[in-house]
């Protein structure tokens, strides 16, 4: 059983800051993690705030040019089926419709998947590569985070008591292929053993490769420009980039996957990432 | 504003009936529509979101009602499979998976059916691949699926069909 709580759906986001000043307060979005951790005994707050009147949360605006603003209520279904973002960006809708099932979708938040900050999350290597910053109100004013900074740990977050995130801004969209890949044990509804995106600016010559679920944070692979910029041979690219990938992470066993398998998948994932995003 | 109340009041239509009532703030959807509504169509297969048997329509989106607070609910408009016969009998849908066998010992035939509908609502010309991808949330023990997809596709066949006939006879 769930322990008792009471609730509260603020108007402003003055009103979500006042009801998050009261002990043991979590906000509320999609519910798809925190209703489970409540029902396992995980979280038992005092206070739910309900974010989802807020209409900052609501807010979403794209524009390749000018970027992304992702506003904390946005749910990944409307990601994953918004075709600009499918264009321009897909990436971010494959990440957004790999999570879950279809009626969690319609619930479930980018911004809460990052705010829950597993190691696995499936929008946070998209979000790295991409330099999302998350847009964090509190009771001192507002301020913005790089999503690499915001994600501190397993299911921790950079977030102090009585703060919460209003929305995510991804800045100006490169001119990039890009890629997501997610490798889970079932088809459908299954978090991911190792996910990864990545992306490729021929022009800028960039190359940014983001892995997850194989450190107890999302890992940036670091000297991917130079290594693109250095090797034109795509198939020794690939292979110095999976050495790099392999190197980087620190992978654990746990039910889902042994540490040898995503060793292993690292090297493999990284090799189709660099061979689909570098094509000529 | 009062923070310390563990109860609240919400206004809520369901299968198009209109419920105001005084519910705790950690009562589930699903518990507010089997225990207090006394709609025990939609069930309670985990309780965590892995299962869909309690997948209802909230405002057009299928939805778990197990990961939902019944205070979310306040002011929504809900279907639940209680609400998809109606006076012409079985909808299309019902009678499908009745013909196809898509219905077994039917724990999971209330979260299908409105996971489908919904589908069928948006889509109503679904491929293979959006069917699977529509109840992939919804776990089936007994039949393995295919007779499940196999009447989804019937529906979406007929009314196929019957669009084209009307569209011959234009």
């Amino acid at each position: 059983m769930i322990k008792p709580f009471g609730f509260i759906k603020p108007k402003t986001v003055e009103e979500a800051l006042s009801a998050l000043q009261v002990p043991n307060s979590v906000c509320l979005a999609g519910g798809s993690d925190l209703l489970v951790e409540m029902r396992n005994g995980l979280k038992n707050p005092d206070l739910v705030v309900d974010i989802k009147g807020l209409k900052e949360a609501a807010e979403f605006s794209f524009d390749p040019r000018k970027g992304i603003t992702i506003g904390a209520g946005v749910s990944l279904n409307f990601l994953a089926a918004h075709k600009g973002i499918r264009e321009s960006c897909p990436a971010l809708a494959e990440a957004a419709a790999s999570i879950g099932s279809y009626q969690i979708r319609n619930r479930a938040t980018l911004v809460g998947n990052i705010c829950n900050a597993s190691p696995a999350a499936d929008m946070a290597p998209v979000l790295y590569i991409l330099g999302a910053e998350m847009v964090i109100a509190g009771p001192g004013g507002e301020k913005t985070l790089p999503v690499s900074e915001f994600m501190t740990g397993v299911k921790q977050n950079a977030l102090s008591a009585g703060e919460f995130v209003i929305k995510v801004n991804i800045p100006p969209l490169p001119r990039a292929r890009m890629a997501f890949m997610k490798k889970q044990r079932v088809r459908g509804h299954d978090l991911a053993l190792i996910n990864a995106a990545g992306l490729a600016d021929a022009d800028a010559q960039l190359l940014r490769i983001c892995v997850g679920a194989c450190a107890v944070r999302p890992v940036l692979l670091e000297g991917t420009d130079e290594l693109y910029r250095k090797e034109k041979n795509p198939d020794k690219l690939a292979e110095a980039v999976a050495g790099l990938a392999s190197a980087s992470v620190s992978p654990i066993d746990d039910v889902r996957a042994s540490a040898e398998y995503r060793r292993d998948l690292v090297r493999v994932f990284a090799r189709r990432i660099v061979k689909q995003v570098c094509a000529a | 504003m009062e923070t310390t109340s563990k109860e609240t009041i919400i206004t809520v239509k369901v299968n198009n009936i209109s419920y105001t009532e005084r519910v705790p703030c950690n009562m589930t959807l699903l518990q507010f529509l089997k225990d207090k509504l006394m709609l025990t169509g939609t069930k309670e297969g985990c309780g965590i979101g892995e299962c869909g048997a309690c997948t209802v329509i909230m405002n057009g989106k299928s939805v778990l009602s197990c990961l939902m607070l019944a205070a979310e609910a306040d002011g929504a408009e809900i279907r639940t499979v209680e609400g998809e016969a109606g006076e012409q009998g079985l909808t299309a849908l019902q009678q499908a998976f009745i013909d196809h066998g898509a219905t077994q010992c039917g724990f999971c035939t209330p979260g299908m059916i409105m996971s489908a509908q919904e589908l069928l609502e948006r889509n109503p010309s679904p491929d293979r691949e959006e069917i699977v991808e529509a109840i992939a949330g919804n776990l089936c023990r007994c039949t393995g699926y295919e007779p499940i997809i196999q009447a989804v596709q019937a529906v979406a066949r007929d009314a196929r069909d019957a669009r084209n006939a009307r569209n011959r006879g234009k």
